[in-house]
């Protein structure tokens, strides 16, 4: 995996005192439209086709933007998002040391006792996390975008990851280690 | 923000006027994917929308919209069709993949079939 993975992943593992270098740093959402927007110009050298960049960038909004919608008011400790790229490697790393899938949908579904059923949960099932509000579907979009397009996504909270690629069935596996928040690996 | 215009859609002795308010998305962005600024549009726009009289329609036109997702679709189109009826409303320039991916993803969301021309 690249250093920005293990970057994002030292600073979910971490005690949470420590902020990530300032470059891949997105404290809230206005700073993080302007790293999407930075990103959107970076896809236009990088990938021919404008339907492509114009996916990819959804795929990196959706997930990104996903972070501040579920965990304002409630980030445990350091609030906004890591947002990273390797332009060789095809590959978006973004994380947040937000609540994290479990705990944000365990607010509708009491029932979900493991980070694995809740990653199960917020990848296949329509719900909303902030009922009343019919919001918390972003990630089913970007299922159904990895699924129509050749693209790879791993995507790490508590102690579960999930695994998508292309148009196969999900696999959702244990962890050994703890993420704190969410991390997610987009490969395009 | 927006234009009035007017199309003739059958020819006599069957002539009908129809007007249609067009609402230009990239008037709001050309990267329309957080909630908060779907929303913010939303409540921008709403004033305007009051004055569509009940013999117009809607055209919603994405051209030079660059990336588009759910989160800010939703954030505005729950909120128009609750003002409008979705059959008043009809989506023009969709080729954009994140545009038609997401509408695709919001009618299988909503269980509903947009109107797209």
């Amino acid at each position: 995996m690249t250093q920005i993975f293990d970057i994002a992943k030292q600073w979910l593992i971490s005690d949470g005192k420590e902020a990530p270098l300032v470059s891949f740093y997105f404290q809230n959402s206005a700073d993080f439209r302007v790293g999407l927007d930075r990103f959107t110009k970076t896809l236009t050298g990088l990938i021919n086709s404008e339907n492509s960049q114009a996916i990819i960038a959804a795929v990196v909004g959706e997930i990104g933007n996903n972070s501040f919608d579920h965990n304002l008011g409630n980030w445990p400790d350091q609030p906004g998002v890591f947002f990273a790229f390797d332009e060789k490697e095809r590959l978006v790393v973004l994380a947040d040391r937000g609540q994290g899938v479990l705990t944000t949908l365990k607010t509708v579904r009491p029932e979900l006792d493991s980070d694995e059923k809740a990653l199960k949960v917020a990848f296949s099932e329509v719900v909303t996390s902030r009922a009343p509000e019919p919001r918390g579907n972003g990630l089913k979009f970007v299922r159904q975008v990895v699924a129509n397009h050749d693209f790879v996504l791993d995507f790490y909270s508590g102690r579960a990851v999930i695994h998508l690629n292309d148009g196969l069935e999900p696999v959702i596996e244990a962890t050994d280690i703890l993420y704190n928040g969410c991390l997610a690996v987009f490969r395009f | 923000m927006k234009q009035r215009i007017f199309y003739i859609t059958a020819v006599w002795p069957y002539s009908v006027f129809n007007f249609f308010m067009i609402i230009e998305l990239k008037k709001f962005g050309e990267i329309l994917v957080s909630r908060q600024d779907g929303r913010e549009a939303f409540a921008a726009f709403r004033p305007t929308l009051t004055q569509v009289q009940d013999n117009e329609d809607i055209e919603i036109d994405f051209t030079g919209v660059r990336v588009f997702s759910p989160s800010w679709g939703d954030e505005f189109f729950r909120p128009l069709f609750e003002m409008f009826n979705q059959e008043r409303v009809t989506f023009k320039n969709t080729k954009n993949s994140s545009v038609e991916e997401t509408l695709s993803f919001l009618e299988q969301l909503k269980g509903v079939k947009f109107k797209i021309i």
